[in-house]
């Protein structure tokens, strides 16, 4: 079932010297229960779309459309607490939260009561192999691959069912990444998520549902493009 | 759910937070008492200036000095001296320069002499009179000369006693016949002397006394002639038809004297009370009633200031009207020295004016009496009070109607002539008179100690102000350094709840509820030490104070309640404690605003850098 759809969608912002067509005229569309992986040399533009997914800017033309709703028309801090989580490389977790808060924040900020989101949030960390005896833990005591497993816990607790992942691995060993990468896979699989992943690792988008390249600001392989 | 996870993350960082609430508290504290101490300064100098009086008194100086002679009778010689002399008197004018920023203009002060009919009643007194009398044998005039009371025309002698006569002053001495008879003025003086008196037994003599002659003088301080003056002789022979004559007439007019002189009381008309001495320097003292207003005194009002012997004596008390009959104005001494405290009262000499005639009354009127005062005679000599001293605004009189009536001149003298200007001017005041060139006056400035006390409080002040200043300026760089801290610090936190949806009102609320519960805490905590600092503070100051005005206070500032430095009370703790939070939340939102300000796109692309 599609879930996102991206049409025409072009963005450019102004650094220091220039301005930069970061993504250009890109058509594609993301189903629910698939795990899709986009690639491209840095700078292609592959994080910058995925911010756009994420509803963090606004595409300069064309729209992004989710679950048919206009993405430019709907409240996007709301779409996304309710809808969508962002994972990124550098797992950006509350450093002064442990490790369960982390993950009832997205809850409690929803109006979840405080007893009922903290055994969710043991749940969800349970489900990442995040133990009880470190649940109570600063992400600055965790692992790398720990934190990473909890900014996943919290993207699972968002509600949502949409996950933006920005090469969450990069900062992984091979056995936490595979960790992530199995859980992210999982999430899609098993619980229907739309997991959207930008990576370089060529491993890890072998064993995408679904791949994508970014050159240049367009997109190559897109679902939609390619008529798939 | 915002507030408890986000003084749970302020907790997390105690020292940080600690840290801050000290810091802020301190602020607090400095801002208080600063604040505190400012508020206390300002108020006492406000009243500062009420309470302290500058005044400056003149006195014409002498021109030089000269030798004078005295004839001394014992040695029968002339007895040699060196005295002062004065040039011509200068006029009060000369003190109205440009520049010159009086509150009160100085003036040369008359005092008047009032006849109180029901003053007296007694049987007068044996202290003076006049007599006509003979010689027991004749004789001159000294040593003493014994002499028989023919009649009396004025005082409590009789008829038939014995008196002793003296003239200290002329090297040949008149000589008095036995079977005539005389008129003379007498006034015990000292011991009688020579072979008439009876060894081992001690009288008193009588000097001849110038009753018949006149003192009078013109508004231009002018002598006004009178032949009489011219003649130098205090006593007459009196023959068939004498009274009928001009110095005859003259002898029986002095019929009056004594009751003119128990009856008469000084009476001192005054722009300000401050400028009598007495007053400032607190030997007078208002007991009951209060003193005349400056208004009062400025509009001419009808009251009076009288001393407390008198309103016992009057059987008179405040809210009472006096009337006070003026008829002869004095310029020649001070009330304190004319009417002197402790003494008998009002020393008349000469009762006529240069026509002869007993001084008209130029002015009676009733005042009210608003004030009773009691003074004490601190041996200030001519700055004292006056006995029966009665104190009227010199508005009250139309100016210059005494002008007919002036008895006695003289130069200008610290207690006659006085001024007042504001306080702290005494420099300034200087400094333009000395551009004058008038060298024969002597200014001097009395201010109650103001000036140094001003200099203290003024210290006081720019303490509070480096107090308040630098609180300020710690609670401003406090406040960016934590705001910088917990705000700036936390992009990564900030960003993280933008990722989840906040928005950037929830955000700033996350981040600056723990901060601004924090601030709040420090600028209440620091806010009460700072008060109860500056009510302990008050407690000093206002001992300190109490030992300042050991030496400054007065009467003036006796009659009303004496203010001391009040403690602002807990509102000025609570307004800085509330100005530290407002600016607390002013920059903590600056900071966040300027935070939040960017997408998180970029804050996500600043924290990957």
């Amino acid at each position: 079932m599609e879930r996102i759809r991206v049409e025409s969608v072009s963005y450019s912002y102004q650094n220091k010297y220039q301005t930069v067509e970061a993504v250009k005229e890109v058509t594609c569309s993301f189903e629910s229960g698939k795990m899709y992986v986009i690639t491209g040399e840095s700078g292609s533009g592959k994080s910058t779309f995925l911010s756009l997914l994420a509803g963090l800017d606004c595409p300069k033309s064309g729209r992004i459309t989710v679950d048919g709703e206009d993405l430019g028309g709907i409240d996007r801090d709301a779409y996304r607490r309710e809808k969508a989580a962002v994972i990124y490389q550098a797992f950006h977790l509350f450093p002064l939260l442990t490790a369960l808060e982390n993950v009832m924040y997205p809850m409690e900020i929803r109006g979840m009561k405080r007893r009922e989101a903290e055994e969710r949030a043991k749940e969800y960390l349970d489900e990442v192999g995040i133990g009880r005896e470190k649940m109570g833990k600063y992400p600055r005591m965790l692992s790398g691959g720990e934190q990473q497993r909890t900014a996943v816990a919290r993207a699972m607790a968002s509600g949502g069912r949409i996950i933006l992942a920005d090469e969450p691995t990069g900062n992984l060993d091979t056995e936490n990444e595979e960790k992530i990468v199995g859980l992210l896979m999982s999430l899609a699989h098993d619980k229907d998520f739309t997991v959207i992943m930008v990576t370089h690792n060529r491993q890890i988008a072998d064993r995408a549902d679904v791949r994508l390249v970014m050159k240049d600001g367009r997109m190559t392989g897109c679902p939609a493009d390619s008529g798939q | 759910m915002t507030l408890y996870y986000s003084i749970k993350q302020m907790l997390r960082s105690p020292l940080k937070s600690i840290l801050f609430f000290l810091l802020v508290g301190i602020c607090a504290f400095f801002l208080a008492l600063g604040g505190a101490f400012w508020y206390m300064g300002s108020d006492y100098m406000q009243n500062f200036d009420d309470k302290y009086i500058t005044i400056g008194t003149v006195e014409q100086k002498y021109e030089g000095t000269q030798t004078r002679s005295r004839w001394d009778p014992e040695k029968e010689q002339y007895e040699y001296y060196n005295a002062g002399y004065y040039g011509e008197w200068i006029d009060e004018d000369v003190l109205d320069f440009p520049g010159a920023d009086y509150i009160l203009k100085p003036r040369q002060r008359p005092y008047f002499g009032a006849y109180i009919e029901n003053l007296y009643d007694g049987i007068g007194s044996s202290d003076m009179g006049t007599v006509e009398a003979t010689p027991v044998e004749t004789g001159a005039m000294y040593p003493s000369l014994l002499m028989r009371v023919v009649r009396t025309i004025d005082g409590t002698m009789e008829e038939g006693e014995l008196f002793y006569l003296c003239d200290h002053e002329d090297p040949e001495p008149d000589v008095l016949e036995a079977g005539k008879t005389y008129v003379m003025q007498l006034q015990l003086r000292t011991f009688a002397h020579g072979p008439a008196v009876k060894e081992g037994k001690e009288e008193m003599e009588y000097w001849l006394a110038p009753g018949i002659t006149s003192s009078q003088y013109t508004a231009d301080k002018e002598k006004v002639y009178d032949p009489v003056n011219e003649e130098d002789r205090y006593y007459d022979e009196v023959t068939e038809g004498f009274y009928e004559t001009d110095r005859g007439k003259r002898w029986l007019k002095l019929a009056s004297f004594q009751d003119l002189q128990m009856r008469t009381i000084p009476v001192q008309p005054v722009d300000g009370t401050c400028l009598l001495m007495h007053f400032y320097n607190g030997e007078a003292q208002i007991t009951e009633g209060r003193d005349i207003t400056e208004e009062e005194y400025a509009q001419g009002a009808k009251v009076c200031l009288i001393p407390e012997e008198l309103a016992m004596r009057l059987g008179v008390n405040p809210g009472d009207r006096l009337n006070l009959p003026l008829y002869y104005a004095d310029y020649s001494r001070a009330v304190g020295d004319a009417s002197i405290l402790g003494g008998r009262g009002l020393y008349l000499y000469q009762i006529l004016n240069a026509k002869g005639e007993i001084y008209d009354v130029f002015n009676e009127q009733e005042y009210e009496i608003v004030g009773i005062y009691k003074a004490e005679d601190r041996g200030s000599g001519s700055y004292s009070a006056g006995k029966d001293e009665v104190v009227i605004p010199w508005n009250a009189l139309p100016e210059n109607c005494w002008a007919d009536n002036i008895v006695g001149v003289s130069h200008m003298t610290g207690a006659t002539t006085s001024f007042r200007i504001p306080n702290g001017t005494i420099e300034e005041f200087q400094k333009k008179w000395e551009e004058q060139g008038i060298d024969d006056l002597e200014i001097r400035f009395y201010d109650m100690g103001y000036t140094q006390l001003r200099e203290g409080l003024e210290n006081r002040q720019l303490m509070s102000a480096v107090f308040l200043i630098s609180g300020c300026v710690m609670a401003v760089m406090i406040l960016c350094f934590f705001s910088n801290l917990f705000i700036t610090g936390q992009r990564e936190r900030i960003t993280a709840e933008r990722l989840m949806g906040r928005t950037r009102r929830q955000c700033a609320a996350s981040i600056l509820t723990g901060m601004l519960i924090l601030s709040a805490a420090g600028c209440i905590a620091g806010s009460a030490a700072g008060w109860l600092a500056s009510e302990n503070a008050a407690d000093n100051i206002g001992d300190t104070l109490e030992f300042d005005r050991t030496y400054s206070d007065n009467a003036i500032a006796n009659t009303e309640p004496a203010e001391e430095a009040e403690p602002p009370g807990i509102l000025l703790p609570c307004a800085t404690g509330s100005i530290l939070l407002a600016v607390s939340v002013i920059v903590s939102a600056g900071y966040m605003g300027e935070t939040l300000r960017k997408e998180p796109l970029k804050m996500l692309g600043e924290i990957e850098e």
